[in-house]
């Protein structure tokens, strides 16, 4: 008992300072939280034009709010990255694994926040749909819920891996910004899945976007349409990779 | 806090990077309350031993016990009764000083209020009370330093390992420092002290272990190690130097240049002493310069003993 509850502290510090790490730096977060708004201020009428005259369910605010919010949180995985590549250019790393600390303590202590950060930025872009544009899912909220945690975990699991394998903040930047954008576009996020080239179409399963694309749109638009398990246990499958590839690249560069 | 066991034993650290030997048969105890100065040139195996310590370097072979706690079979234990400043700066440089403090704090187990008021207590002692509140990246590079050390003494460690902490410090920081260092192992902690600047160590009466080749190659006081370093006298004569008896030559390395005459003996006063009494021409001589051994010349004499006798 006297051992979880240091463990607790110990988690609960990590947890409070890194909250505080993210609030002293908002400007990313910031930039990746307006852009997708004024994004959808622009797509969502051609999106929706592109619904009605292609009678199919491809477009519309559905896709408007999906697309931004899986396009705009591949990019927030640069905060993922850029957090664990300064502990290690801070050098703060090792000083935290010379703590007492275990290091499932310090994964949670740093992963829960920035989970938390992925997750309400995901919310404000659907809260934006729904305020201004009247999204309303065809089935219940509820059912958004499991896909945003799990989609916000696959990001926060794939900002790890990426900060596992750049050397530097301009490595990280220019990496992360192609990735976004191949993974966001193969995924159906900027242009609906149905309009893309059909060579394109074949490849967009390897992209995690194209499950995130598929769980939202099954929730939002089409829910008995749309298999939801099967989708959402697609995305669980690159949460799962994500976590083997992060834990061996970890595992590799400790050696 | 009062300890009564030695309180850092290490025994034959072996470890290899690559090709590269780091460590090779590295042994070192230290008691509560000393301070053992680690000296040694850059690459001898000095960072190696504290990442070691730390738990961040696995061994090839040996064994490093914290407080009775082998770090081995039981390190998070062991890292909680261990204190340990790196050699690069490792801070937080968005968050205050105090949000540092408190950080380290937290993760070894102290409550947020311990954490505040060790925290003003640190930073009365380390000079860093106005700083306080201030982000650590808009402090001067002294400062950064005295936090870096704080850091590592917020829980009173059993064992308090700071490498290198001066490097680039001013007087006011490393005085600073130094004195505190000297209070908390007044305490009982155990510091492993690592540092080129030697005089530091004598501020912190501390003992020392010199290191080559991944090994601690002497070990002792002061005074213990400095007796096997020969100390230098300079005669000076106004003409030709007097002629030095050949049993002078058997205790001492004697070199005569023109008109001086260069002793290197454990004891060069004894040796003047010698030099004048056999000699009748005292009043021809113009200085005497006597030159007791120094920590520089202990550490050049373990660690360059080839230059250590005329080179200096």
């Amino acid at each position: 008992m006297v051992a979880d509850s240091a463990a607790y502290r110990r988690i609960a510090t990590l947890m409070a300072h890194e909250g505080l790490l993210l609030r002293r730096a908002p400007g990313p977060l910031i930039g990746y939280t307006i852009m997708p708004l004024l994004l959808m201020v622009v797509l969502q009428p051609t999106l929706e034009r592109l619904s009605r005259v292609s009678a199919s369910d491809a477009g519309g605010t559905g896709q408007a709010a999906a697309g931004m919010a899986v396009m705009f949180s591949l990019f927030a995985l640069k905060l993922v990255g850029a957090d664990v590549l300064q502990e290690r250019t801070w050098h703060t790393w090792d000083r935290l694994r010379a703590s007492p600390a275990r290091l499932g303590d310090v994964l949670i202590g740093k992963a829960v926040p920035l989970l938390g950060v992925l997750v309400a930025h995901q919310f404000v872009i659907f809260g934006f749909a729904v305020a201004v544009f009247g999204l309303r899912p065809a089935g219940s909220w509820w059912a958004v819920v499991p896909v945003v945690v799990v989609w916000s975990s696959c990001v926060l699991v794939l900002g790890a891996a990426a900060a596992t394998l750049v050397r530097s903040p301009a490595q990280l930047s220019a990496a992360g910004d192609i990735a976004a954008i191949l993974t966001s576009t193969l995924g159906g996020a900027l242009v609906p899945i149905a309009f893309l080239p059909s060579w394109l179409r074949a490849l967009a399963p390897i992209s995690p976007g194209y499950w995130a694309m598929r769980c939202y749109r099954g929730v939002l638009d089409d829910p008995a349409g749309v298999p939801m398990m099967a989708s959402l246990a697609g995305l669980a499958s690159f949460l799962v990779l994500g976590l083997i590839v992060t834990a061996l690249l970890g595992r590799t560069r400790r050696a | 806090m009062l300890y009564t066991y030695t309180m850092l034993i290490v025994e034959g650290l072996r470890k290899r990077f690559g090709t590269r030997v780091a460590l090779d048969g590295f042994d070192l105890t230290v008691h509560p309350g000393d301070v053992v100065g680690l000296v040694g040139h850059n690459g001898a195996g000095k960072t190696t031993f504290a990442r070691v310590v730390a738990g961040l370097v696995a061994l090839d072979a040996g064994r490093v016990t914290v407080a009775g706690i082998d770090v081995g079979h039981r390190p998070r234990e062991a890292r909680a009764a261990l204190g340990w400043a790196p050699q690069e700066l490792a801070l937080y440089p968005t968050t205050t000083v105090r949000e540092n403090l408190l950080l380290f704090a937290g993760l070894n187990g102290m409550s947020r209020r311990d954490g505040l008021r060790r925290a003003r207590e640190l930073g009365a002692a380390l000079e860093l009370t106005d700083v306080l509140d201030r982000r650590v990246r808009e402090l001067s590079g002294g400062q950064q330093r005295r936090v870096q050390a704080a850091t590592a003494m917020m829980h009173r460690p059993a064992v308090l390992l700071l490498d290198e902490p001066t490097v680039g410090a001013d007087p006011i920081t490393r005085r600073a420092l130094l004195a505190t260092v000297r209070a908390i192992a007044d305490e009982g902690t155990a510091v492993v002290y690592t540092t080129h600047y030697l005089p530091e160590l004598d501020v912190l009466d501390a003992s020392l272990a010199v290191v080559r080749d991944g090994r601690v190659i002497a070990r002792g006081r002061r005074a213990e190690l400095l007796a096997s370093v020969p100390g230098r006298a300079v005669l000076r004569y106004d003409g030709t130097p007097p002629p030095i008896a050949p049993s002078l030559h058997e205790r001492a390395s004697v070199q005569i240049d023109g008109r001086e005459i260069t002793i290197v003996a454990p004891d060069p006063a004894a040796c003047v002493a010698r030099v004048l009494a056999q000699s009748r021409e005292v009043t021809r001589l113009s200085s005497v310069e006597l030159a007791p051994p120094t920590l520089d010349d202990l550490y050049r004499a373990l660690l360059e003993p080839a230059e250590a006798l005329h080179g200096r």
